[in-house]
C-alpha cells in the first residue's frame, strides 16, 4: 500500500505530455506551492481518518515536476506523511526528476530528505529528438544527473526512455537503449508514444507536421528493447518496465497488483476503501475545495467485487510473471478459471497466453497484443464475452 | 360536399423541379397550414425526406378553396416522389386523380422523367395542367421551356407560371385546377368501391389504409370488406388529411381519406386492394395495380443473430408502408439467417435500409445487390438467380441472360459525346437520338441493369456538368457473358460477398474489391489474405498484415478507469463486426463492393 503525491508545476510542457501540471512564472511560485503544500497535508489528514492502519510500503512524487519543489519543502512533506500515515519505517520513496535542473547540490538536497529512489525523465539520448519533443536537458545531462545522485548516495535509479517519437528510427532508438543500459541504472521503463488528444503533438500530427514511426517499427522498437535490455541483465518484469534483479518498482506494482493507494493533490488517482477515485484537474479548485476541508473529484466510483475482479485481471496481466492462481483464489475466494474459463480458454487457443507453475501470463505475441488480453477480462458485451460462469 | 365540388390532383415532374414547395404554397394559400405552422418540405414528414430533401412517400391531402366563382371546393393533393426508383408510388397516386400537375423547372426544362411521369399520367387519361416553376431564378427561361411544352405535345396556352419559392401565380394554380380539372364521376348510390392506394401501421391503431372511393359511400359503424381476402371489418373512424387528421362521418364518390377498421394484421391492407361493404358488396373489384417487381435484390442480416426476428417483425411493418418492398427468408453461412429483399433500385434499397436502422433501431449488414439472372441450363430449364450464392455449377449452364433497360437520356447537345462514351462504357446498345428542341438531344440505349446500378447516374452527371437526366424502363432478358466472382478470405469463400459480373470486367472488379476490402477490413492476431476468385482460378490477392502490437504503453493508478473505458470502447466497436471463421469483418466490407468500380 502506498502514496501517491502529484506536483502539478512545470517549467514548460512537452508537447506529448497530458499530465495535469501548470506553468508557473518564478514571482508567484513560491506561495502558490506553500499554498499547494497545505492543501496536501490536509488531504493526507482527511485520508488518515478513512485510511485506518494498514501499513504503507512506497511514496512517489509525480508531476509535473516534482524536483522543482524547494528540497527543504519537500523534505517537511515527507517527515509530515511519516509522521501522520502508518508508514513502515523504510518506505520506498521515488521523486520523478529532469536531467537538466538536477545539481549535485540538489541531488544531495533529496537524499538528505529521505528520498530513495529517483526516476529521471531521460526520454532519448538524441538532443534532436529531445529538443523537438519540447525537453529541455541534453543528453550529457542525463549521465550527469545519474553520477550526482550516486555521489549523494541514490542508487536505485530509473531512466524513462520513449519510443515511437516523431522522425525516430529503430537505429536511433537502439543507441538509446545502448547508451541508457551503459549508465547501469537499477530501473528502465520504456514507454510506446501516445499520441494523447490535446497535446501540441497530437496536434501537429493531424495537421501533418510531424511523421511518427508506423506501426511496424515500433512493434520492431518494442521487440529491441526486449532483446537488449533483457541481455543487459535487465529482466522485463512489466509491458514497459525492466529491472536489474530485485529492482522492482514497489510503488508501481501496487497498481499493477490492483492494490489500495492514497492519492494527494490535483488530478491525483486514488484506491481507498473500494472507491476509485481522481481529483480535479484543477489546481485552483483544489486549493479552494481544502479551505473548506473537502475533496474535490472528478470522478468517484465505488468498486464492486465482480470489477475488482476484472480489474485484477486487466492490471495484472500486464506484469510478466502474470496473475497467480493462488493468491487470486486466496482474494476472492474463487480460481481465475471459475470465473473466466471461457475467455481464458479462447486466449490459450489464440496463443496469447499460458498458465506455467501456478500463474496465468501473456506469451511473447501476448505481451505485443496485451489490449486483446485485458480486454477478455472485461465483463459486459462483446464477442469474447460469451456468457458462462460469472 | 356536392360531388361536382370536389378536385383530386397530383403533382408529377422531374426530381428537385421544386414539387414539394408547390404543395408547401397550395396549402399555405388555401389556410390548411398557417404560416406559423409552415416549415419548407411540410407533406414530407419522415427524418429521412427532410434530410436528403426530397420526397419518397406519397403524400395525400385535403384542402377546401374558395373560387373566384364564389363557390367552396374540396379539392384532394397528392404530392409524389420524383425520383425513378420511386415511381411505383406515382402511378399510384395517379389512379386516385382526376387531374396532374406537370411542373417543369424554367431554368432545366422538360427532363426525362418529366416525359416519363407525362406518358404515365395521359396513360391514366388524366388532364394535364403544366406548371412552369422558379420563374422567379436569374437563369430562368420561361420562353424556352414553353416552347419545349409545344414540342412534347402539351399547348403552351394551358400552361401556368409560378415561383412556387415567392409564391407569385399559385392563385392562378388553384383556379386552374378548379376550372379544367373535371369533378370525380361515380354513383354515390352504387355498391361501394374504394380503391386502397397508400398504407401504414401505427402501433396504436393498428393498420391504416388510404382509399379513394369511387363509388358508393362508407361510413362509420360499416361492415367493409376487402376484395381480394373476403376479410370483414367495422369501420371504427374515419378521416382525412388537412395535413393533420380529422375525422369525418362518412366519404362519399371522389372523396380520399383514411379507414381504420382494427386491421392488426398488415397484409389486411393491401396496396390495390378494393374496399366494398358487407351489406351490399360489389361483384367487380376495381382494377388495381400493377404490382411492383423489384428490380434488385440483396441481402438483409442482422449484425446479431438474436434480432432475425426483430428484422421480420420490421420488414412486416414497412412493406405496409412501402408496397413495392419484397423479402423472403433465405440464410448465409457466413451470416446466418436473413432475408432477400427486392427493390425498385438503389436509392429505394438505401432508403429501406436507413429507415429499418432508424424506425426500428436494428442494426444491418447489407449484401452486394444484384439483379435477376436467368440462367439457361443444360438439361433446357430455366433458373431465375437473384443470389449469386445460388448461381449453378458452371458446367451445367448453357448460357445466362442478363435484364438490359431502354435508358432514356435527355441532354443538352454539347454533351452528346461524353454521354455516349459513358453507355459505351458501361455496354450499352445505341438505339436512337432525336433532337426534342433545337438544343436538347433525347439519346436512347439499351443498357444491362446491372450496369445502371453501378454509380451510373453520378457518372453520367459529373460528365454532363449535371445537365444530363436519366429515366429508364426494363425491356427484358438478354444473353449476357457473366460469371460468378468469389472472395476468400483466410482461405474460405465468403458466400456474402460474391458477386456476378461481366467476364470483360471480372479481373478489375476482383482486383479492385480486394483492395477495397484490405482497407476496411482491420489488421487482426493473424495475417488474412483476400482473394478473388472465378471457378478455382484466383484472379486478385491482398493481404491484410497481422496487428503487430496493439497494448497500451503506461497503466498507472489514474489509468485505471481510463483502460477500462478504452477497452470497452474497442469491445463495443467489435460487436459491429461480423465474425466469420476467426477474421472480424466490419460492415462496410459487404457494401465494399459498390464503392468499386
Amino acid at each position: 500500500m502506498g502514496v501517491y503525491v502529484h506536483i502539478p508545476f512545470c517549467e514548460q510542457k512537452c508537447s506529448y505530455c497530458d499530465f495535469y501540471s501548470v506553468v508557473v512564472g518564478a514571482g508567484e511560485f513560491s506561495s502558490l506551492t506553500d499554498n499547494y503544500l497545505v492543501s496536501l497535508r490536509q488531504e493526507a489528514l482527511y485520508y488518515r481518518a478513512l485510511w485506518g492502519d494498514s501499513p504503507l510500503t512506497t511514496i512517489f512524487f509525480g508531476g509535473g515536476t516534482p524536483s522543482l519543489l524547494p528540497p527543504e519543502k519537500l523534505a517537511d512533506l515527507i517527515a509530515f506523511l511519516r509522521t501522520e500515515l502508518p508508514f513502515v519505517t523504510d518506505p520506498e520513496i521515488t521523486i520523478e526528476a529532469n536531467p537538466h535542473s538536477l545539481t549535485e547540490a540538489g541531488a544531495e538536497a533529496l537524499a538528505a530528505a529521505g528520498v530513495n529512489r529517483v526516476s529521471l525523465g531521460a526520454q532519448s539520448f538524441q538532443d534532436d529528438l529531445l529538443k523537438a519533443i519540447g525537453r529541455l536537458h541534453r543528453a550529457e545531462q542525463i549521465s550527469e544527473s545519474v553520477r550526482s545522485l550516486r555521489r549523494a548516495g541514490i542508487d536505485n535509479i530509473n531512466l524513462d526512455l520513449i519510443f515511437g517519437l516523431p522522425g525516430q528510427s529503430v537505429r536511433h532508438w537502439q543507441e538509446t537503449l545502448e547508451q541508457a543500459a551503459a549508465l547501469q541504472p537499477t530501473h528502465l521503463s520504456c514507454y510506446a508514444l501516445i499520441l494523447e488528444p490535446g497535446t501540441p503533438l497530437a496536434a501537429w500530427h493531424e495537421a501533418g507536421l510531424v511523421q511518427l514511426p508506423n506501426d511496424d517499427d515500433q512493434a520492431d522498437m518494442y521487440g529491441l528493447a526486449r532483446s537488449l535490455l533483457r541481455s543487459a541483465g535487465y529482466e522485463h518484469y512489466e509491458i514497459s518496465n525492466f529491472c536489474l534483479p530485485g529492482c522492482a518498482c514497489q510503488h508501481n506494482l501496487l497498481y499493477w497488483r490492483n492494490r489500495p493507494h492514497i492519492a494527494l493533490g490535483t488530478a491525483a488517482a486514488g484506491y481507498v476503501n473500494r472507491c476509485r477515485y481522481i481529483n480535479a484537474p484543477d489546481l485552483h479548485g483544489y486549493l479552494q475545495s481544502w479551505q473548506s476541508g473537502n475533496p474535490n473529484y472528478l470522478e468517484c466510483e465505488q468498486v464492486g467485487v465482480e470489477q475488482e475482479m476484472d480489474d485484477t485481471m486487466m492490471v495484472g496481466m500486464r506484469l510478466i510473471a502474470g496473475v497467480a492462481e493462488e493468491e487470486f483464489r486466496h482474494r476472492f475466494g474463487v480460481s481465475y478459471w471459475d470465473v473466466y474459463g471461457e475467455e481464458i480458454t479462447e486466449l490459450v487457443e489464440r496463443g496469447l497466453v499460458v498458465e506455467v507453475e501456478g500463474s496465468l501470463r501473456v506469451t511473447e505475441q501476448g505481451l505485443f497484443l496485451e489490449n486483446m488480453v485485458s480486454g477478455a477480462f472485461l465483463r459486459g458485451a462483446g464477442p469474447l464475452d460469451k456468457g458462462g460462469a460469472k | 360536399m356536392v360531388q361536382k365540388n370536389i378536385r383530386n390532383f397530383c403533382i408529377i415532374a422531374h426530381i428537385d423541379h421544386g414539387k414539394s414547395t408547390l404543395a408547401d404554397r397550395i396549402l399555405e394559400a388555401t389556410g390548411a397550414v398557417n404560416k406559423r405552422e409552415m416549415t419548407e418540405q411540410v407533406l414530407d414528414s419522415m427524418d429521412l425526406e427532410r434530410e436528403r430533401g426530397i420526397t419518397i412517400k406519397l403524400k395525400a391531402v385535403r384542402l377546401t378553396y374558395r373560387a373566384q366563382d364564389g363557390e367552396e371546393y374540396l379539392i384532394n393533393l397528392i404530392d409524389t416522389p420524383g425520383h425513378v426508383d420511386f415511381s411505383y408510388e406515382v402511378s399510384r397516386s395517379l389512379a386516385a386523380c382526376e387531374g396532374a400537375l406537370l411542373v417543369i423547372d424554367a431554368s432545366q426544362g422538360v427532363e426525362a422523367q418529366t416525359l416519363a411521369n407525362l406518358y404515365l399520367a395521359l396513360d391514366h387519361d388524366l388532364e394535364i395542367i403544366p406548371v412552369i416553376n422558379k420563374i422567379d431564378l436569374p437563369n430562368a427561361d420561361p420562353e424556352r421551356v414553353l416552347r419545349e411544352l409545344e414540342d412534347i405535345g402539351l399547348s403552351s396556352d394551358e400552361a401556368v407560371l409560378v415561383s412556387a419559392r415567392t409564391g407569385q401565380g399559385i392563385d392562378q394554380v388553384l383556379e386552374t385546377i378548379v376550372e379544367r380539372i373535371p369533378p370525380p364521376q361515380g354513383d354515390p348510390g352504387a355498391p361501394t368501391r374504394a380503391m386502397i392506394f397508400d398504407s401504414h401501421y401505427d402501433q396504436y391503431r393498428g393498420a391504416v389504409a388510404y382509399a379513394r372511393v369511387v363509388e358508393g359511400t362508407i361510413r362509420v359503424g360499416d361492415v367493409i370488406q376487402m376484395m381480394s381476402t373476403g376479410r370483414r371489418f367495422e369501420v371504427a373512424n374515419l378521416g382525412v388529411l388537412q395535413p393533420h387528421f380529422v375525422p369525418v362521418d362518412s366519404l362519399g364518390p371522389g372523396e380520399v381519406g383514411c379507414v381504420l377498421a382494427s386491421m392488426k394484421d398488415v397484409r389486411d391492407t393491401r396496396v390495390g386492394d378494393t374496399i366494398t361493404t358487407a351489406s351490399r358488396p360489389a361483384t367487380v373489384p376495381l382494377s388495381g395495380y400493377r404490382p411492383a417487381k423489384p428490380m434488385v435484390y440483396c441481402g438483409l442480416y442482422p449484425v446479431v443473430n438474436e434480432e432475425y426476428t426483430l428484422l421480420r417483425d420490421a420488414l412486416d411493418k414497412l412493406q405496409l408502408n412501402d408496397a413495392a418492398l419484397t423479402y423472403e427468408a433465405e440464410s448465409s453461412a457466413a451470416l446466418g439467417f436473413g432475408y432477400r429483399c427486392g427493390f425498385l433500385g438503389l436509392l429505394h434499397l438505401e432508403i429501406v435500409q436507413e429507415r429499418l436502422e432508424r424506425e426500428f433501431d436494428l442494426n444491418l449488414i447489407t449484401t452486394a445487390p444484384s439483379v435477376v439472372y436467368r440462367v439457361v441450363l443444360t438439361d433446357g430449364s430455366v433458373k431465375e438467380i437473384d443470389n449469386p450464392t445460388a448461381m449453378p455449377a458452371v458446367t451445367q449452364i448453357e448460357h445466362i441472360e442478363e435484364p438490359f433497360v431502354r435508358a432514356t437520356i435527355l441532354v443538352p447537345d454539347e454533351f452528346i459525346g461524353p454521354v455516349m462514351e459513358v453507355c459505351q462504357d458501361r455496354r450499352g446498345v445505341f438505339v436512337n437520338m432525336e433532337y426534342i428542341t433545337p438544343e436538347r438531344a433525347r439519346l436512347e440505349y439499351e443498357l444491362p441493369l446491372a450496369e445502371i446500378l453501378m454509380d451510373f447516374f453520378d457518372r453520367l452527371k459529373s460528365r454532363t456538368k449535371g445537365y444530363a437526366s436519366l429515366d429508364y424502363e426494363f425491356i427484358g432478358y438478354m444473353p449476357s457473358d457473366v460469371v460468378k466472382l468469389d472472395i476468400l478470405l483466410n482461405g474460405n469463400p465468403v458466400d456474402a460477398l460474391s458477386i456476378i459480373v461481366h467476364k470483360d470486367k471480372a479481373v478489375t472488379r476482383g482486383r479492385a474489391l480486394a483492395e477495397k476490402l484490405k482497407e476496411v477490413i482491420p489488421r487482426q492476431q493473424f495475417e488474412v489474405p483476400i482473394q478473388a476468385a472465378i471457378g478455382n482460378k484466383i484472379i486478385a490477392r491482398e493481404t491484410v498484415r497481422a496487428l503487430r502490437k496493439d497494448v497500451l504503453a503506461k497503466c498507472y493508478g489514474g489509468d485505471v478507469s481510463r483502460k477500462r473505458k478504452l477497452l470497452e470502447k474497442q469491445k463495443e466497436g467489435k460487436k459491429r463486426m461480423k465474425s466469420l471463421g476467426n477474421v472480424e469483418v466490419p460492415q462496410e466490407a459487404f457494401m465494399a463492393i459498390l464503392q468499386v468500380d
